[in-house]
């Protein structure tokens, strides 16, 4: 079979890609740019001007080969038939990153500030383009369908995703690392067991099949569809339990994409404490990044928390389908198949972890930033990098000086004061202090970014990880809006009967406590 | 009404449907009478990975190996069922399966070949479990030109 489509939609997206990147570059969108600014710097300017050059050309000139060319079956065949599915979904993320999100942005602040929550409405929804995106996926596949000749490329945002996951490794430090991993250890081991064994327990008590038990609890309790997927031939699951269980964690999935940011920013809650919450308690993997970047579209410390949840769930779900197989076959008894644990480890093992780690290793021996980085940025204090128009004036002492009070924790308030003495931050130590002031929200706006700018004048970073971080915030765009896709509401309709049932009680249950938990116990920066 | 000489049962696998074999049956009450089933795999499986990245190939093609035998497997109970009633009934069987949507694909068939009756199960009552995919939509209503015997669902 030739799977390349002999159509001109490819070199179409290029031709497209082209004409943003030409009118952006030539000035002709200036007015359309400073519109879509709102008063502000837009901040995608240097992206508009080089991104869509760079892929228009490589879409156009394939494009031309697929339409004009001879294709026969093979490997290039395949791959090649990926690349008009990969443009399309860069296009869309493309659109919606720069003009559509900005648009309704601006839509947003035409509309005023949502009541005593001191934050717009798109703020609050977390309409930005990570959330918009995915919807437009899920406008596209259920609305008009994915073209055939993209149906291939669709793919690949698995792939933009995984990929996207490894590039992360080289953003943390051992010190995050250590710190994240024991601390999503513990919250993933406590709710993954409890809440499989949950679904387990009212299963039985809800006479419902063991099939259907084993399956559900891998999704309620592991990472929703992925671990469905893992678990279902494992358990001989029948066809209408694995449709329920699927159409149950869709439609929880997508809805806890839109309501844990919503809620996050109504709790003024930290980059870690959301990141870590929506880790343990949305029970998709991919609506966890989607999440965690809704909460925070132009950072990646919520993301970095949120994945390394992530990849403690997938590392637990080798365990996880062991654990059912046995539970299964000790139920069920001769009906039941016999499996072989070393084939399912094997199987089961999340080969991309490997590539995560191996960056982070890497990223520690120096070789992607400054030998005095850390955690991708390095803390140069010498009078020749701090200029003095960057050290705190007298007016802004006196801000601090004035909320000094608000801060309770006596490490924070000495790390202030030594700010305050010296017009600048001095040390690695204090700088960790005042970032930790400023996610946790103690003082006023004008108070943080006061904070935020002395945090800015000693810490600077390096451009290679500035790079990464850019490459992971499209690869994770690429993937989610790709995503959304393939989620189709034929599949979430499917939701219903005893699943469910169950499902929305551990799943509520889940997100309450990890909630209560998470507020708490976790401290606002790790 | 004449008995029909030939007759569609069309059906998904859905209770309601598992209902309508045994109406079609007890229609087809002459020897010879074409019983021709329509069996229609519907397109919502294909998008049952959902948004599933986590997975590598080799277990995401488990899953679909595991999920065609699966329905494949139910597919073939069904058709025994039915043709093991057809024979005893002295019935000429017939069956064809697709994959599409199901109004989609019972337009399809009964423009393809020109039928006495469609036979199709009753919708899924509220509360009752089941696929959420019917065989008889308002469009199908309207464009069929056969007449239609909708069998009431099983209740027990």
């Amino acid at each position: 079979m030739v799977y390349t489509k002999k159509s001109p939609a490819l070199f179409i997206i290029g031709v497209i890609m082209l004409a943003i990147w030409y009118t952006a570059y030539s000035g002709m969108l200036a007015g359309y740019i400073e519109h879509l600014a709102h008063g502000k710097k837009y901040k995608y300017g240097s992206e508009l001007t080089s991104i869509p050059l760079y892929f228009g050309l490589v879409a156009a000139v394939v494009g031309l080969w697929q339409w004009f060319g001879t294709h026969t079956k093979g490997s290039l065949d395949y791959y090649s038939s990926s690349i008009a599915g990969g443009m399309f979904i860069l296009l869309i993320a493309m659109l919606v990153r720069w003009f559509l999100a900005p648009e309704i942005a601006g839509v947003s602040i035409s509309m005023g500030k949502v009541g005593d929550t001191g934050k717009y409405i798109h703020k609050l929804l977390g309409l930005n383009y990570i959330v918009i995106g995915i919807v437009t996926g899920l406008i596209i596949v259920n609305v008009f369908k994915i073209p055939s000749w993209a149906e291939n490329g669709v793919r690949l945002s698995r792939l933009g995703l995984k990929t996207g996951v490894i590039l992360l490794g080289t953003l943390y430090s051992a010190a995050e690392l250590k710190n994240l991993g024991g601390l999503s250890i513990v919250m993933i081991g406590f709710f993954v067991l409890g809440s499989v064994g949950m679904v387990l327990w009212i299963g039985a008590r809800r006479n419902i099949p063991n099939s259907m038990g084993g399956v559900l609890s891998a999704g309620m309790g592991v990472c929703g569809v992925s671990a469905t997927v893992a678990a279902a031939p494992v358990v001989q699951a029948k066809s209408v339990e694995i449709a329920y269980t699927i159409g149950t964690i869709l439609l929880w999935g997508v809805g806890c994409m839109f309501v844990f940011p919503v809620v996050g920013q109504l709790l003024d809650m930290s980059y870690v404490q959301f990141g870590a919450w929506a880790g343990t308690g949305i029970l998709n993997s991919a609506q966890v990044a989607g999440a965690a970047l809704a909460f925070q579209p132009d950072g990646i410390e919520t993301l970095k928390v949120a994945e390394i949840f992530n990849i403690t769930r997938v590392l637990i779900l080798p365990i996880i389908v062991l654990w059912l197989a046995v539970w299964y076959v000790q139920r069920e008894g001769e009906g039941a198949k016999k499996i072989n644990v070393a084939e399912v480890v094997f199987q089961k093992f999340p080969v991309f972890v490997l590539g995560f780690i191996l960056l982070f290793a890497l990223s520690s021996t120096g070789v992607f930033a400054p030998a005095q980085h850390y955690k991708g940025k390095y803390f140069d204090n010498s009078p020749a990098k701090v200029k003095p128009s960057k050290l705190l004036t007298t007016e802004k002492i006196a801000v601090l000086q004035a909320e000094f009070d608000k801060i309770q924790r006596a490490d924070r308030k000495a790390a202030v004061q030594r700010l305050m003495d010296n017009t600048k931050i001095m040390s690695i130590e204090d700088d960790t202090q005042i970032r930790g002031l400023i996610n946790a929200k103690v003082m006023s706006k004008k108070a943080n970014k006061i904070l935020k700018g002395a945090h800015k004048a000693v810490r600077h970073t390096a451009a290679k990880i500035k790079a990464f971080r850019d490459w992971i915030t499209w690869l994770f765009a690429f993937g989610l809006v790709g995503l959304g896709m393939q989620i189709t509401l034929k599949s979430m309709k499917q939701a219903g009967g005893q699943p469910a049932v169950i499902g929305g009680i551990v799943g509520l249950t889940k997100a309450v406590l990890s909630l209560v938990v998470v507020m708490m116990f976790i401290q606002t920066t790790i | 009404m004449n008995a029909p000489n030939s007759v569609l049962l069309a059906s998904h696998g859905t209770e309601g449907a598992m209902a309508a074999e045994q109406m079609a049956i007890k229609m087809c009450n002459a020897q010879d009478t074409g019983l021709h089933h329509l069996i229609v795999v519907p397109t919502l499986w294909q998008g049952m990975t959902g948004d599933d990245w986590l997975n590598n190939g080799s277990t995401r093609n488990t899953f679909r190996r595991y999920l065609e035998s699966t329905l494949e497997k139910e597919v073939e109970e069904h058709i025994a069922r039915v043709k093991q009633l057809a024979d005893g009934s002295g019935l000429s069987y017939t069956n064809e399966i697709v994959i599409g949507e199901p109004d989609e694909c019972l337009l399809k068939a009964t423009e393809k070949h020109k039928y006495e009756l469609v036979v199709v199960g009753s919708p899924r009552p509220k509360g009752k479990s089941g696929l959420r995919s019917r065989m008889m939509t308002q469009p199908v209503s309207r464009a069929l030109q056969t007449s239609v015997l909708m069998v009431p669902y099983p209740h027990d």
